[in-house]
């Protein structure tokens, strides 16, 4: 979206007509409300963006089917002309024709016609330049079918919207709707208004509405026109003066025949304008992020550097987009509905005087007068930005452009911003309430975002601090590594043929966070079929498995005016975390996944792990919505969003520990219930608090060795030959283990029933040496150093005989022997175990054997007697040996 | 009512796009339905893709078909246009009509065409008092008001004391009648004089009805005036002393606590409240109060005024112009009247204390009658327009029953009466039931079921936020209800609520709500209780905040 500049941001409201009461749509479903129906439809306006036209930013759904509206505004219009009183020059007239034709090509180019066109919706500028306004309501209210009211303005309507008549919902006699109006309607409204301009006054504004339009009718039967309108408002001499080419203008504009009248695009091209298009350059469409064309291609410093500063005014705020202005104005507690109180455009009755006085059984309502505060009053009220700027007024002017090649650090040095800086540590909720703090970030995100794939590696940074909402979207797909001409490829899909899979996907949708208005919408329904399909078809080896509308979800309802970037994002994010979770056969993935979950719960939690498998309350039963669909089967979008800008954070087996975390906050109900309850508990979640299980989970994967969630169904490391440069991520925590390169050390895959039979995680020979902080070969390739804070302190743990012990052990590695330590029927003899381990509380104990078997039975004694963070030497001593760190201890003297 | 658009007239049109590839010349011929519903692009790349075209004339393709696309688009809209025209010109259709048609439609939907408003004194009343009442004036507004309360409370017992007194006499006379019958007096003698006392008791609540309608009107209309005026005088800010006077008056008016009445009362009612979570992703929370009571301890004043009963006063007519009000359900016979059972209880309660805002309860109920047989008049000339199969031998049953008496109503409808005189209670819902209520075997398909649909729809409409409904859809108990008859009847209401409420988060957004389940005053304690672990097995009631952690 372009700069605010001079514009300022106007709102207006209406009503969509209520829904005939319970009647049900053809798929047994309650029907949509038309306001939904009306969001829906509005979004793409945001995407519309031409300098003849005023831009929409948003539209929002109040109580009782209100829709309010927020688009660029100016406080001139057209009108001002006709307050004057006089005619209009020639060349203005042609200048103001001219741009109305720009904007209204541009809109018939995406499908759209204005219908509403009258002097108070052409709106000028400070330069005297054309906006039109209102150029969307006909689009979004589906050709007038979703309101009462008829759109259009009864002077302008073009005779062929006249006899296709109105529709009107209290008449019975005429249930049909009108059918749609071309774009050629709109070229006789501003053939009226452009003679009006010349005129100077008027036309038909003074005979009663059906008159006026039943003379409109009887135009046809003239031969000229334009002289017999000026005759009937006595200005004929006024239009005799107009040069030839006006006239000739008016007279292509106000053609009777409609298949005679030219189109907008055909009126621009004529001879009549000639004159005034030699001025205009035509617009050109800013390329976006994802485009196969160079951004930069275009770009042209000017010799003198300095000259790029000369024309900067006081008023940063200005050059920010219309829409971030807009959502700064709202976090700094702007209120649309207040404003249109004050200016009395919303008039309310208080509900007890409108009541209905009875209801039939199939609740039909009766003595309920009509409410005149449903009447449209389509004025547009401008919306102060006074308290955004009086909050705004001490946010120093570098905030706006920070730097971005300062690698120390990503805020500013500034008084106002150290004040900034602190804000981090306040919770995310607040964060993302506070005004300047938003600004802060959303610059800063902006135009990280720009030099987007270059500085990548920042916006993991900023990333971990938080992610602005507003540019969650875009900020997501950059952490998803999304690049490239993701359009083109979208296009290229089939996504019309029909498939099998199209009546399970027809099922989902409808039930599918359908809370939500955009989603909820048909607009949102018919861009989930096509991003799902999509996907269906391009990814020939997976199916569909329902849990896939859920994960499309949040993608679709950031990404909602670009399908391409939502698919894109989501085909980046499957491979990531669900990897071949969408087989046709996906049970050993699976299985596999819930195997270390649930090893994860014993690692974490044996306590509650002990519980839960007493109860038999396996993972099975629960956890698989949560992973299948990373958690946004179970949660609502807004918590989706927090707990996602960390999850795209970390690794693929981050999720493992946002499972767990969940699971702890549960803890005390699971812990005092049965399997009953927690089937009951969890077949409809209780609230989490999600920024609480974000630290939760966090903080577990400090503690969680990377090699303990291996899996050898994850996706397989990258080959080298596509890391070229920039697509290897540089994780949030570390990267992802089953990215690092396989050595002799790494974990080794176990068969499946082993793994279950297991009850904590096993982890590498290799991860251990780095825990242990052991120096390795010179070859051994350590991953990234992690601080030493967030490394998890280790406690090697032998339980091999005290012989073996003494012939070679891990430094630092304590020994107790398996044979001590268990009684006569392998029962676990406390007394000899907690004397040690008492003293390293709190250490990740790593149990070192030569047979496995024993290592595992001994660690599932440990975490019977609620012993936490116990994980397995994959491969015992064994694998210790070739590494040549074994010490043997000097012998005592 | 689903407007079928553009889906009678969709055509097929051939588009043919030629092209060479080195000598060889190919035509492509695509059969595309109009008007397009899809994208171009999304077109164009399953053309690409199905025919294998190949990728030099990608661009050629495009924009062949785009401008093909438009060409056509605009020649339907055109030939729309100008047969919309023709049929105007041939006069098919009637010019005058539709001007009509759209002169109506600008008038009736748009306020710069609509006939200027008529002044209504209701609603400026409304915005009166509404402004007046959260000033520092509604002390002053809500004595003026217990005053008139207590003076009409004078009235009634006076009443109630003149007609006992009248009672006793006739049954004293009657007693020494009794007593000569046989010897001086005749039966007849005697039927003479039982309706002579019938008739003097009637001339003499005549009397007092009219009596009290006199003062109450009088009050109302005093009352008003004086509202008015004192907005007036507060709008006039150099009209200090009624300013004064508001400030001065709240200290003197410290009523004398009458604890020990209060306590009694309080001590018979039980209640219990839950806070729940509905939905299955997006939760919303609504508060939940199982309550034994009478329905109509809602309505009554506290005769004595203690500092509770004025809060609770003030609170009433605090939301009562607001956006949050309180209804209650009352269930009644197929009658719209006063003259039986709980609605004669109902009416009694309403006259006690004088309605300054709304028409008195009969004059509502008058404008009930009518709207009932309007709404009659509409749905049988509906019918008769629609003549639809009758769906079963209920239906007919229904229709029959309408026949004999159009101004009654059916189980499942019900009517809405307004007041600002009750204690705790805006609307009422007067929801009509049958006898069926009382047997055991309802279901979720029971038009009274339906109807508390239709009541939770209304409040979504028009923003009540508490409703009270009697849990067991009855208000006295009887000897057939027993404990698993009431266990199956809460535990249907319980569900069907709930559901009502989940569909009601779609219809309002989600807003919180608070639902009062009403049992009566009769049943037992530990039936209470019962119904009280029931309810939270029904709805997820939210876990509670630990404020401190193990962990």
């Amino acid at each position: 979206m372009h700069p605010l500049m001079d514009a300022q941001l106007g709102a207006f409201t209406f009503f969509a007509s209520s829904l005939p009461h319970d009647v049900c749509g053809s798929n047994g479903l309650p029907l949509t409300p038309n306001s939904i129906k009306i969001l829906g439809r509005f979004q793409i306006l945001k995407t519309i963006t031409h300098p003849r036209l005023c831009q929409y930013v948003d539209i929002s759904r109040g109580k009782h089917e209100r829709l309010v509206v927020v688009a660029e505004h100016y406080e001139s219009s057209l009108n001002d002309f006709h307050k004057q009183g006089s005619p209009v020059s020639p060349e203005k007239v042609l200048q103001i024709a001219y741009e109305a034709l720009e904007g209204l090509e541009f809109m018939n180019k995406h499908g759209m016609v204005h219908r509403a066109i009258a002097p108070h919706n052409i709106l000028m500028d400070c330069k005297g330049n054309v906006k039109l306004a209102k150029f969307g309501l006909y689009h979004m209210t589906d050709h007038g079918a979703d309101v009462d009211f008829p759109i259009g303005y009864p002077s302008y309507l073009a005779p062929e919207v006249i006899a296709q008549g109105s529709f009107h919902p209290s008449d019975p006699s005429h249930r049909e709707a009108p059918l749609p109006s071309g774009p050629k309607t709109d070229v006789w409204s501003l053939g009226l208004l452009l003679l009006e301009l010349c005129v100077g006054r008027h036309l038909l504004q003074s005979i009663d509405i059906s008159e006026r339009l039943k003379f409109i009718l009887t135009l046809g039967c003239m031969d000229d026109i334009i002289t017999v309108l000026a005759e009937e408002h006595g200005c004929l001499e006024r239009v005799k003066e107009l040069p030839e080419n006006v006239l000739a203008l008016l007279r292509k504009c106000l053609t009777f025949s409609p298949s005679k009248r030219p189109t907008p695009a055909e009126l621009l091209r004529d001879p009549v304008l000639e004159g005034v298009a030699r001025l205009y350059t035509p617009f050109v469409k800013p390329v976006g992020l994802f485009s196969s064309s160079l951004r930069c291609a275009h770009l042209e410093l000017p010799d003198d550097i300095s000259e790029l500063c000369k024309d900067d005014g006081d008023d940063y705020l200005a050059e920010r987009s219309i829409d971030e202005v807009y959502y700064l104005w709202c976090l700094a507690g702007g209120d649309l509905e207040k404003e249109l109180t004050n200016k009395g455009i919303i008039q309310s009755k208080p509900p007890v005087c409108t009541l209905p006085n009875f209801l039939l059984e199939d609740g039909e309502s009766f003595g309920q007068g009509r409410d005149r505060s449903f009447l449209l009053d389509d004025t547009t009220v401008t919306l102060s930005l006074c308290q955004l700027k009086n909050r705004l007024k001490d946010v120093a002017g570098e905030v706006y452009f920070p730097l971005l090649e300062d690698e120390q650090s990503s805020l500013p040095h500034s008084i106002s911003s150290n004040e900034l800086s602190a804000a981090v540590t306040l919770p995310l909720i607040i964060r993302e309430r506070d005004t300047e703090y938003q600004l802060l970030r959303i610059v800063l995100f902006d135009r990280l975002l720009q030099a987007y794939p270059f500085k990548k590696n920042q916006v993991w940074r900023e990333a971990r601090v938080d992610i602005p909402p507003l540019l969650r979207g875009l900020a997501w797909a950059a952490l998803l590594g999304v690049e490239g001409d993701i359009q083109a490829k979208y296009d290229a899909i089939d996504k019309d043929t029909p498939i099998p899979t199209d009546r399970q996907i027809e099922v989902d949708i409808p039930r599918c966070h359908q809370y939500d208005e955009l989603l909820s919408s048909p607009q949102g329904h018919v861009k989930f079929r096509r991003v799902l399909k999509a996907w269906v078809v391009s990814h020939p080896d997976l199916v569909y498995w329902q849990g896939l509308d859920s994960l499309c979800a949040p993608f679709l309802y950031l990404n909602f005016n670009n399908e391409a970037l939502a698919y894109a994002c989501m085909s980046a994010f499957i491979p990531k975390y669900l990897y071949n979770f969408f087989l046709k056969d996906n049970s050993h993935v699976i299985q596999e996944y819930l195997t270390v979950f649930s090893q994860m719960i014993a690692f974490h939690d044996p306590e509650l792990s002990n519980h839960l498998n007493e109860i038999g309350f396996i993972p099975d039963l629960y956890a698989i919505p949560w992973f299948l669909t990373m958690f946004t089967h179970v949660f609502p979008l807004h918590k989706i969003f927090h707990l996602w800008d960390t999850l795209v954070l970390g690794n693929s087996s981050f999720p493992f520990c946002i499972g767990v975390a969940i699971l702890q906050q549960l803890r005390d109900r699971l812990l005092a219930n049965g399997f009953n309850e927690c089937i009951l508990l969890f077949s409809d979640l209780p609230e989490i608090d999600i920024e609480g299980c974000v630290h939760e989970s966090i903080n577990l994967f400090c503690w969680t060795p990377k090699s303990a969630t291996y899996r050898q169904h994850a996706q397989p490391p990258k080959t080298p030959s596509d890391n070229n440069g920039f697509s290897k991520a540089s994780s949030c925590f570390s990267p992802d283990f089953q990215d690092l390169p396989k050595s002799d050390w790494s974990r080794e895959p176990l068969k499946l029933s082993d793994l279950k039979g297991e009850v904590s995680p096993r982890i590498s020979v290799e991860d251990f040496i780095d825990l242990c902080e052991l120096s390795g070969p010179a070859h051994f390739k350590t991953p990234t150093k992690r601080t030493k804070s967030g490394k998890p302190k280790i406690l090697a743990l032998d339980i091999r005989s005290s012989e073996d012990f003494n012939r070679g052990h891990v430094p630092g590695s304590i020994n107790i022997p398996c044979s001590t330590a268990s009684g006569p029927d392998g029962e676990l003899v406390q007394t000899a175990v907690t004397s040690t381990l008492l003293g390293f509380r709190g250490r990740v104990i790593v149990v070192i054997s030569h047979v496995m078997k024993n290592a595992s039975m001994f660690t599932a004694h440990l975490v019977k007697a609620n012993y936490p963070r116990v994980c397995i030497l994959d491969g015992g001593i064994n694998k210790m040996k070739p590494t040549g760190l074994l010490t043997v201890p000097s012998p005592q003297i | 009512m689903k407007r079928n658009k553009g889906k009678l007239n969709t055509t097929e049109k051939e588009f043919l796009f030629e092209f060479t590839a080195g000598k060889q010349r190919y035509a492509l011929t695509v059969p595309l339905q109009f008007p397009m519903q899809e994208n171009v692009s999304d077109l164009h790349g399953r053309l690409m893709l199905l025919h294998k075209m190949p990728c030099f004339i990608e661009n050629d393709l495009k924009s062949a078909l785009s401008s093909f696309i438009e060409r056509e688009t605009i020649q339907d809209y055109d030939r729309d246009a100008e047969l919309a025209l023709q049929r105007l010109s041939k006069g098919e259709v009637d010019t005058d009509q539709l001007a009509n048609a759209w002169a109506r439609a600008y008038s009736e939907t748009t306020l710069e065409h609509a006939r200027p408003e008529e002044a209504s004194w209701d609603e400026d009343f409304a915005d009166v008092y509404h402004e007046l009442i959260h000033s520092p004036a509604s002390d002053t507004l809500l004595n003026l008001e217990h005053n008139y309360f207590l003076s009409i409370s004078e009235l009634i017992s006076e009443r109630d004391m003149e007609l006992k007194k009248h009672q006793e006499r006739q049954v004293v006379e009657m007693d020494k009648v009794m007593q000569e019958l046989g010897n001086t007096v005749s039966d007849q003698d005697v039927n003479v004089m039982a309706s002579q006392h019938f008739a003097a008791q009637q001339v003499l609540e005549n009397k007092w009805a009219n009596e009290l309608k006199q003062v109450t009107g009088i009050q109302k209309q005093e009352y008003q005036e004086w509202v008015i005026k004192l907005h007036e005088d507060l709008q006039n800010p150099n009209n200090s002393k009624i300013n004064e006077e508001i400030k001065v008056q709240p200290s003197q008016l410290t009523e004398p606590q009458e604890s020990g009445d209060r306590r009694f009362e309080e001590q018979r009612q039980l209640e219990e409240s839950f806070t729940i979570h509905l939905g299955a992703q997006l939760k919303t929370m609504h508060n939940l109060r199982l309550v034994r009571a009478d329905v109509l301890d809602f309505c009554k004043h506290r005769r004595h005024g203690s500092g509770g009963v004025k809060l609770r006063r003030l609170q009433t007519a605090l939301s009562l112009y607001s956006s949050s009000l309180c209804g209650l359900v009352l269930l009644v016979d197929n009658r719209v009247n006063s003259y039986r059972g709980i609605k004669r209880d109902f009416a009694t309660v309403s006259k006690e204390c004088t309605d300054f805002h709304f028409p008195r309860l009969e004059e509502q109920l008058e404008m009930v009658q009518q709207v009932v047989l309007y709404a009659r008049a509409q749905r049988s000339s509906k019918q008769r327009e629609q003549p639809e199969v009758p769906r079963n031998g209920a239906g007919e049953d229904k229709a029959k029953n309408l026949e004999r008496n159009p101004s009654n109503i059916l189980p499942g409808e019900f009517y809405i009466t307004r007041h600002s005189n009750l204690s705790e209670v805006h609307v009422v819902f007067h929801l009509c039931v049958d006898d069926n209520v009382r047997l055991g075997n309802i279901t979720a398909r029971d038009p009274a079921i339906m109807g508390l649909r239709n009541i939770l729809k209304v409040c979504c409409t028009h923003d009540v936020t508490t409703i009270t409904i009697p849990l067991l859809l009855v208000h006295d108990m009887s000897e057939e209800m027993t404990i698993p008859w009431c266990l199956k009847r809460a535990e249907l209401v319980f569900k069907c609520v709930k559901g009502f409420m989940m569909e009601m988060a779609s219809w309002d957004g989600g807003i919180s709500r608070t639902v009062q389940f009403l049992v009566p005053q009769s049943i037992s304690e530990e039936m209470f209780y019962q119904l009280s672990t029931m309810l939270p097995q029904i709805f997820r009631v939210s876990s509670t905040l630990t404020l401190t952690s193990k962990r």
